[in-house]
């Protein structure tokens, strides 16, 4: 359930200001102008945390703050003082009221949020948001490690993908980045020197910005006592060296869970195309497979009616992608799309060795396969491959 | 208790370039520094003085009440008070179009409030205990605030980039 956060403050500048901070954060925000409406809010809505003015007209924090805490059911609520008044003597008096936090005016969103997040939980808002983003949105990623050559093959590795690979050497290096930019993806070696790799795990949980951020331990194959431990403390994956870019690529679409459907499915003049890539592994096949069902119900619903399964780049068969294709033909008849494979010679001749494929009737190229899905009629495509 | 007599110019000189500083600095990103003036009565903005000027100007007020006795007025030109709005809310200048002169005026309520604050919360700190009011604006031109006997007056002007900001601070003697 989202967190509500009541900030009670007569000025609109803060208020706003408020909503700004945590406008990247999975909350609520409430807002009243003076201490009755804010005792209202509270009692009607009960907010995971209230930041509360002093000087307000018709009633003040200090009064409204006494209130909640003689009110039974509303002195459990945190609150927050949030006020330009200060001074030893008024900072002590509110705190005997009982207060969880005091800031003074003026101050910074940042700190309001660090503080915040030590007493609710605050996430940031992708991480709830059902609609995932996209393989094709940029995004950055921080890699922090002290032998260059590492930093620079990823770089390379990722230079087709619209990710920002940023490289740092040490711990100091990479908080001093989180600050000021909290990256989407850390990945840290775990043979940074005096296993600092753990201790700045410890530390980007702690920061509210990065608490909910991925971080992957990078170590060679051997090690297996650091890839335990970055295990058991939490971290999200461990990524072994030397780096297969593209297991990396999968795993950090799987971790910022972006939607990688775009890169099998696509709607091209009114046909809906699903692209079998060159390498198939048993991950890729699972990962089609997931998106198999909602993308032709989604071209369905969208008036497209017809399909392409292309497998002309794969380089071999295995039952993995025999079966996603079977799966494929099979949802398309089960929606009523009509639909036409394409393939290559290799892969054409390795159908033909195998019972449950030897049927499969393939074009050469797509545009063959989209021509023909205007040409022949419905039931014939229907049959190719059954 | 001490007098508001015992307050000396300088605890207010410092007090007021602290909280001015501060609060621009944290608030809106901007530097802003004392200005050393020969004469305090001849200082640009402020209208209060010689009611001269026809540029329009924006005033915060917000008084302090206690130990020590007084109000504080802050001056910004117009188009400053906008930048230093879009700044405070990461508005940009179309958007406070949009808003209105509310949304600026609330601004500038804020930026005087947590000024007058930080000026109050260092006489509190110095023996003198005091609280706020609540702030008030006032808009126009060619206009003069004419203290009444009584009250003693500083004038302090500022600079940040280029922009100025002139604080008045009125203080009531006696106790």
């Amino acid at each position: 359930m989202r967190n509500k956060i009541l900030t009670v403050d007569d000025s609109k500048t803060v208020r706003i200001i408020v909503r700004k901070a945590f406008k990247s954060f999975d909350c609520e925000i409430l807002e009243a102008a003076n201490g009755v409406e804010g005792l209202a809010i509270a009692a009607k809505e009960m907010p995971d945390l209230i930041l509360l003015d002093v000087t307000m007209p018709v009633m003040d924090g200090v009064e409204m703050l006494t209130k909640i805490k003689s009110d039974p059911q509303l002195k459990g609520i945190p609150i927050m003082m949030l006020t330009a008044e200060g001074g030893k003597d008024n900072v002590l008096k509110v705190a005997k009221i009982g207060v969880r936090d005091y800031i003074v005016k003026p101050f910074k969103e940042d700190v309001l949020i660090e503080k915040a997040g030590r007493i609710i939980e605050l996430k940031p808002l992708t991480d709830s948001k059902g609609k995932a983003r996209s393989i094709f949105d940029p995004a950055t990623l921080l890699v922090v490690e002290d032998k260059p050559a590492i930093v620079q093959q990823i770089q390379e590795g990722l230079k087709t993908s619209p990710w920002k690979v940023h490289g740092v050497n040490s711990q100091a290096e990479a908080l001093d980045f989180c600050a000021k930019t909290p990256p989407d993806l850390i990945m840290i070696s775990l043979s940074l020197p005096e296993e600092a790799a753990f201790a700045l795990f410890r530390l980007i949980r702690t920061n509210v910005k990065t608490k909910y951020t991925p971080v992957f331990g990078l170590v060679v194959k051997t090690e297996t006592g650091a890839q335990q431990q970055a295990q058991t403390v939490g971290f999200t994956t461990v990524i072994t060296k030397p780096i297969d870019i593209s297991e990396l690529e999968s795993k950090v679409a799987k971790a910022m869970n972006l939607d990688t459907s775009q890169r099998y499915f696509t709607i091209e003049s009114g046909v809906l195309v699903m692209r079998v890539p060159e390498n198939c592994s048993t991950s890729v096949t699972a990962e089609i497979s997931t998106y198999l069902k909602p993308k032709l119900s989604e071209a369905v619903d969208a008036g497209h009616n017809k399909a392409v399964i292309d497998v002309h780049q794969l380089r071999s068969l295995h039952m993995g992608v025999i079966k996603l294709l079977m799966q494929a033909m099979q949802t398309c008849r089960e929606l009523g799309v009509h639909f036409a494979l394409v393939g290559n010679t290799h892969i054409i001749a390795e159908c033909k060795g195998f019972e449950d494929t030897r049927t499969w009737a393939f074009f050469d190229t797509l545009e063959d396969a989209k021509a023909s899905l205007t040409k022949v009629p419905a039931p014939a495509m229907a049959s190719a491959g059954s | 208790m001490p007098a508001t007599q015992e307050i000396s110019e300088n605890l207010i000189r410092e007090n007021i370039s602290r909280a001015i500083s501060e609060v621009f600095q944290t608030m809106l990103g901007r530097k802003a520094d004392l200005c050393v003036l020969t004469d305090q009565t001849n200082c640009w903005p402020p209208i209060p003085v010689d009611g001269q000027s026809n540029i329009s100007q924006i005033v915060g007020t917000v008084g302090f009440l206690g130990d020590a006795n007084g109000l504080i007025y802050l001056y910004l030109d117009v188009p400053f008070a906008r930048i230093a709005t879009g700044q405070m809310l990461g508005m940009t200048e179309q958007e406070i179009d949009e808003a209105g002169d509310e949304v600026i005026n609330d601004a500038i309520g804020e930026l005087t409030n947590m000024t007058v604050g930080s000026f109050k919360n260092g006489l509190s700190d110095a023996g003198f205990p005091c609280k706020l009011t609540i702030p008030t604006i006032l808009r126009g031109s060619n206009f003069s605030i004419e203290p009444i006997a009584e009250v003693q007056r500083y004038i302090y002007k500022f600079q940040s980039a280029g922009q100025s900001i002139v604080t008045d601070i009125l203080i009531k003697l006696g106790d």
